[in-house]
């Protein structure tokens, strides 16, 4: 060891399968004086072990990608061809036109907007007007419908499962050691979540431990997948938490919401301004 | 609507295969994903992939696609034989397929037996009561047999459902046009106009319709839908400029002369036909100039 005078070293050693002992070199630099508060201080730079590179990160990345795409097989396998609703399609449909009326609305000459925004809004058969008593609460209806419902708990039980497996096992064999660096600086409060299995405190917070790489990945193999799967399948777990989470199409709410977005618009006829700008280009063209 | 990309691309893939070099495959791909209709071209090197078995082998899975691609063109171009052949490969593959179902009922239609394609498409339509290509099949069946007034309404039946399709409102506005059913057309243009307000063709498919219903306040909005149209073609389209100076001769014969500021651009619409026509049909100059000064006098 080099002769820097002392030196706290805390050599910690793990045995992981039988198989890697690996040891993190803890120092601290004397010259700080000790009548310093005990804050912890900047480490130099940890050593890591580059069997950590090759039997943690990568192994965890590698079994993560074969998860996901596990799980897109067994779901195409497992998916029931949803007989579309009519009625649903037609509400679809209805949004999307109101949406182009909103959306162009100053195209078309005022009388012909507001006689469709008549025909929207119309408070006894206006197409967008929902009557109180219809708007069901969407969840009954959701669970009370058991094609829909045996369809939420697959898609849920698809994804719940192998999560809270890999979690378990990352958890089980990948704790108590510093896992990687994080090339920027981090405050102390990530310090929980980040390094969950290293006890010792004054470890700067960019090191994590293995738990932060599992959830890093989580998040970021959405571009590895779209390329190993094809454009449209590259789902990761983010948008399958957003879609689990999300209650599925509920149209009541949107039809209301466009009756209201119609209501507010106001009509202005964008023609006179695009026959002045005609001109100029004539006149452009001619000169 | 194509993107322009997409259309280079298809373009540069389309003299390619002409012309002897290879690349038929992404030729035939890149027209599948842009629902075109080159059924004579895709007939012709779709056989010559299907008719080589090893080309054929190499396509593994999308060699199926690839006979419902060959089959639906050569239906279009009235080869009866080889679509039949076609749709036979695929039956024999795939049994109680609703997709080829629908395949025969296309072909049965194409042979011209319209009340067996009938009876298929209704069964088809039992099945599956919102699947869209085979109301649009009944549709274009109802149109091909001259009963344009059954067509109407089974595009209607479908518009009721499938309100947000483009090109369904597009295909009812023109029956309307050809039945002279203005209004119609009109409001069906409207809608187009609503879906995708920045293609020049429809604010010049209204100001026709318009400028053909007739009265004032229309010869008027038809104006402003052709200067809109000039506006987006960058003053290119002869149709729309010509329509000017003929919407405004007649707003001026309707309102004996009374409004003077709208005639700035007929003025330079003529101007701008004038020096078209010079470029490019010079030995018709004098017929334009006859035609302008009839329209000014007016």
């Amino acid at each position: 060891m080099p002769n820097r005078g002392h030196k706290n070293v805390v050599v910690k050693q793990l045995v992981f399968n039988g198989r890697i002992s690996f040891r993190i070199f803890f120092g601290v630099n004397e010259k700080r004086s000790r009548n310093q508060s005990d804050q912890p201080t900047m480490a130099e730079d940890l050593v890591l072990d580059t069997a950590i590179r090759d039997w943690v990160l990568i192994p965890l990345s590698v079994v993560m990608v074969l998860i996901g795409v596990l799980r897109y097989f067994v779901s195409k396998l497992m998916r029931t061809t949803q007989l579309p609703d009519a009625k649903i399609i037609k509400e679809g449909q209805l949004i999307v036109r109101a949406r182009n009326l909103r959306a162009a609305a100053n195209f078309i000459p005022p009388k012909a907007f507001r006689a469709r925004k008549l025909y929207y809004t119309n408070e006894e058969n206006g197409l967008l007007h929902v009557p109180k008593g219809q708007a069901q609460n969407p969840q009954a209806q959701m669970l009370s419908d058991p094609n829909m419902a045996m369809d939420m708990m697959k898609k849920n039980l698809s994804m719940i499962i192998p999560q809270t497996l890999t979690f378990a096992w990352v958890n089980f064999f990948f704790s108590g050691f510093v896992a990687a660096k994080i090339p920027f600086p981090l405050t102390q409060r990530f310090r929980s979540m980040l390094q969950n299995g290293i006890d010792l405190s004054t470890v700067d917070v960019s090191y994590v431990s293995s738990r932060s790489w599992y959830f890093l990945n989580l998040f970021g193999l959405r571009g590895l997948f779209s390329l190993i799967l094809g454009e449209e399948n590259a789902m990761d777990d983010t948008q399958r938490m957003m879609q689990m989470s999300g209650f599925g199409f509920d149209p009541s709410k949107s039809l209301g919401a466009e009756k209201d977005g119609l209501d507010i618009v106001n009509h202005e006829w964008v023609l006179p301004k695009l026959e002045q700008r005609a001109e100029a280009v004539l006149r452009k063209r001619l000169a | 609507m194509v993107s322009k990309t997409e259309e280079s691309q298809l373009q540069q893939l389309e003299n390619q295969v002409e012309n002897g070099g290879g690349g038929a495959w992404e030729y035939l791909s890149l027209v599948r994903k842009l629902k075109l209709r080159r059924s004579d071209k895709v007939l012709k090197h779709g056989l010559t992939i299907l008719n080589d078995p090893k080309k054929r082998a190499a396509l593994g899975p999308d060699e199926w696609t690839l006979y419902e691609q060959v089959a639906i063109a050569a239906l279009d171009c009235q080869c009866v034989d080889v679509a039949k052949d076609c749709i036979k490969i695929l039956q024999k593959k795939f049994q109680d397929s609703k997709r080829v179902g629908r395949l025969e009922a296309m072909l049965l239609e194409a042979k011209g037996s319209w009340a067996e394609a009938e009876k298929a498409y209704s069964s088809l339509l039992e099945d599956n009561p919102l699947d869209q290509v085979i109301s649009m099949r009944r549709v274009a069946m109802a149109k091909a047999r001259g009963d344009i007034l059954g067509a109407i309404d089974w595009l209607n039946k479908y518009l009721e459902i499938f309100m947000a399709d483009h090109d369904a409102w597009r295909e009812l506005a023109e029956i309307y046009v050809s039945l002279q059913m203005y209004k119609q057309a009109a409001f069906c243009y409207e809608e187009i106009i609503l879906s995708q307000p920045m293609i020049p063709l429809h604010h010049l498919a209204y100001a026709d319709v318009l400028y053909t219903i007739g009265g004032l306040e229309n010869l008027q909005t038809a104006k402003k839908y052709y200067a809109s149209t000039i506006e987006l073609t960058g003053g290119k389209n002869t149709r729309a400029l010509f329509g000017i100076c003929l919407c405004t001769s007649a707003i001026g014969q309707l309102t004996k002369g009374r409004n003077n500021e709208d005639k700035e651009i007929s003025g330079l619409a003529a101007a701008a036909l004038e020096k078209d026509y010079k470029q490019n049909s010079p030995n018709k100059v004098a017929l334009l100039a006859s035609t302008l000064k009839s329209l000014k006098l007016q």
